[in-house]
């Protein structure tokens, strides 16, 4: 079963019926927490994008020898392919790991809009998602491991890398849940993830794409992407 | 006893802080501490030490900019292991910045996230300048360039002479009184540099450019005043020298009225010159700023010298240079004039944007307290350099070539190191 709002108790009787403050009377306190974090980390995030916008990018007086919006796009496509980047092909469990973990993620997100604006999805796809979620989640938990045992990258990691992966890892595990039995601590979660995911190493969330529309844009002007040969 | 003061902590946190644009404030923020650059950087590979993986020396700089700058960093700094900018934090920096990174880039082009590492390791030595930490080993090539006009204090007479004594020689090699290497001539198309290695160790290059132009008929002129393509300035992080370089360069070009500007065989210098130096000087330039390596190249294609294919006997490889091909996106000519002169030329493994540095770029070469390293991230070079068996290794960097004649010796491949221009010059007809 899905939540929805009109699943949540009945306002009292005599109370004025103004639509909205009914729906807010009626809406659970976790509901309210998830709808709160998610106003927050959509705001911060977006002061993060509005900061990188208004500070502009490097302004370059060289001649350019290659094409800025060639190599930005090849930032975004070709340059991200596994054949290409060395942190992929020699590193081809992981990627593969991490793209799946990824891809869960995002899923996560878009499923959590759903949950909180009622809208249930047939049996059969919530199975699907839910063992899909039940897999990236794994791949979450093989990244934890791996960066616990492996001594270089213990040894490079934080509190904030442990806690971004756990957080991120029980989400997922949640939402697999959710999908199927409603928990409170799914919205517990969730709220936690998305206070934290301004403040720690998730908002590379947004400066991922600032990094390589600045990569490309470097690669392009100077001719280096796309590759000439 | 604290030896950095607090004006100084201030000064190095102001390069953190008082950025123009949004790319430092982007990789600043980019890194996931993925660990997955490891493999791409030289020093990693070669002493297998966690604290050369490149992204430890992102989080050098990372977790200064986290601690004053950021909420969690201020507030709850174990969370991102947020570190003090103290005499112990910056003196690891030194270390790292300067002593473990060739600012080769390489990691940058394969880093899972897109983080220009390379760009922060530099930003970390302007840092380290504001703070006055420059090694003082590298600072000396920056203070004899603003001293004395170039790199190696050569003195105007000494160099005068070097060109004479070439210019006699060129006469009696081509058998004619013409050929000249001209200086301070006014109106020329072309004004061309050198790097002071050449007129102090390696004249024979001078000769080797000088005889592509006579067979190339040529309108060009070296200058006496500033011909030095170096620029130290960008390695040390100090932008203000960075800049008087660049401008006494920029400024010679427009006193001699020269169209173009030919950047010799020098990688950081060209870059440094044609990439950085318009921004160090906030303008663009008004003439042409291009390396000999596309000039000679484009000379071949326009037919305006021939070469003999056949002169070359021995096979040949290509060292790439990290700041003229991934840097500067010079990879395909080199290419095309070795394909001109060599029957055998093969590449190394890898080759182009991906090449690996040869060790001796970031000023390593300037810096001998880290000798014993830059030799050791060399080996990864030399066995590039014995896989493909080649008795000739090419590379159109003079920096490059000095560290692979090291490389040579250090690890005896018994190959000859030349630059592009010898070979070419070599097979004129
Ligand atoms: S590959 Fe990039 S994102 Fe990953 S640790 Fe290295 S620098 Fe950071
Ligand atoms: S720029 Fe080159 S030397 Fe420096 S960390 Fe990256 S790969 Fe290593």
């Amino acid at each position: 079963m899905s939540y929805s709002l009109s699943v949540l108790p009945e306002a009292p009787a005599g109370l004025p019926v103004y639509p909205n403050l009914t729906v807010v009377y009626n809406m659970s306190w976790y509901i309210f927490l998830t709808l709160l974090s998610l106003t927050l980390c959509l705001g911060s995030c977006l002061f993060h994008i509005g900061k990188l916008v208004s500070m502009g990018k490097p302004a370059d007086h060289s001649d350019p020898i290659g094409n800025e919006k060639e190599g930005i796009l090849y930032s975004f496509t070709g340059g991200m392919s596994p054949s290409k980047k060395e942190s992929a092909f020699l590193h081809l469990p992981t990627y593969i790991a991490g793209l799946l973990y990824h891809i869960g993620t995002f899923l996560s997100f878009g499923l959590l809009l759903l949950i909180l604006a009622g809208i249930s999805l047939p049996a059969i796809v919530k199975l699907i998602l839910g063992g899909f979620l039940i897999l990236t989640a794994s791949c979450g938990l093989g990244i934890f491991v791996k960066r616990f045992i492996k001594p270089h990258l213990r040894q490079l990691s934080n509190p904030d890398d442990y806690i971004s992966n756990l957080l991120v890892t029980a989400f997922q595990v949640v939402t697999a849940i959710q999908l199927h039995i409603p928990i409170i601590a799914y919205f517990m979660i969730s709220s936690a993830l998305l206070l934290y995911l301004p403040l720690g190493k998730l908002k590379h969330m947004v400066y991922f794409f600032a990094a390589r529309y600045q990569l490309g844009f470097f690669y392009g002007r100077r001719g280096v992407w796309p590759p000439k040969n | 006893m604290a030896i950095l003061s607090e004006k100084n902590i201030t000064k190095g946190l102001s390069i953190l802080q008082n950025y123009t644009d949004n790319k430092l404030l982007t990789h600043l923020n980019s890194c996931v501490h993925c660990g997955l650059c490891a493999e791409s950087c030289m020093y990693y590979l070669t002493y297998k030490e966690a604290r050369f993986v490149p992204a430890q020396k992102v989080d050098f700089i990372m977790s200064v900019y986290k601690r004053y700058f950021t909420f969690l960093g201020k507030h709850v700094p174990f969370l991102s292991k947020a570190r003090d900018l103290n005499d112990e934090s910056s003196s690891e920096m030194v270390d790292l910045f300067f002593g473990a990174c060739t600012l080769c880039g390489r990691c940058t082009m394969h880093c899972s996230i897109g983080v220009d590492i390379a760009f922060l390791v530099r930003t970390g030595r302007v840092m380290l300048a504001e703070m006055g930490m420059i090694p003082a080993s590298i600072q000396s090539t920056v203070d004899a360039s603003i001293q004395t006009g170039n790199n190696m204090g050569i003195t105007k007479e000494e160099f005068v002479d070097t060109i004479q004594w070439l210019e006699d020689d060129l006469k009696d090699e081509l058998e004619d009184p013409e050929a000249r290497i001209p200086l301070n001539e006014k109106g020329k198309k072309i004004l061309y540099t050198l790097n002071p290695r050449e007129p102090k160790f390696f004249p024979l290059s001078i000769s080797a450019m000088a005889k592509i132009f006579h067979f190339a008929k040529e309108s060009w002129t070296l200058s006496t005043e500033m011909y030095d393509v170096t620029n130290y300035g960008f390695f040390t992080g100090n932008i203000g020298e960075a800049t008087t370089i660049t401008k006494r360069l920029h400024e010679e070009v427009k006193n001699l009225e020269a169209k173009e500007l030919i950047l010799a065989e020098c990688g950081h210098g060209s870059r440094a010159f044609r990439w950085e130096g318009p921004n160090y000087l906030n303008q663009s330039f008004e003439y042409t700023a291009r390396t000999s390596v596309e000039l000679i190249a484009d000379y071949l294609k326009e037919g305006r010298i021939r070469v003999d294919k056949n002169r070359l006997k021995q096979r040949v490889t290509l060292h790439d240079p990290c700041n003229l091909v991934r840097n500067g996106g010079i990879i395909n000519e080199q290419r095309y004039i070795l394909h001109q002169i060599a029957n055998d030329f093969v590449e190394m493994t890898p080759y182009g944007v991906d090449n690996f540095c040869c060790g001796g770029g970031g000023g390593q070469l300037a810096m001998s307290e880290y000798n014993e390293r830059r030799m050791g991230i060399g080996g990864r070079k030399a066995d590039q350099i014995k896989d493909t068996k080649a008795n000739i290794v090419v590379t159109p960097c003079h920096n490059c070539v000095d560290q692979l004649i090291q490389i040579n010796a250090h690890y005896k491949l018994n190959v000859q190191i030349k630059t592009l221009a010898e070979v070419v010059a070599d097979a004129l007809i």
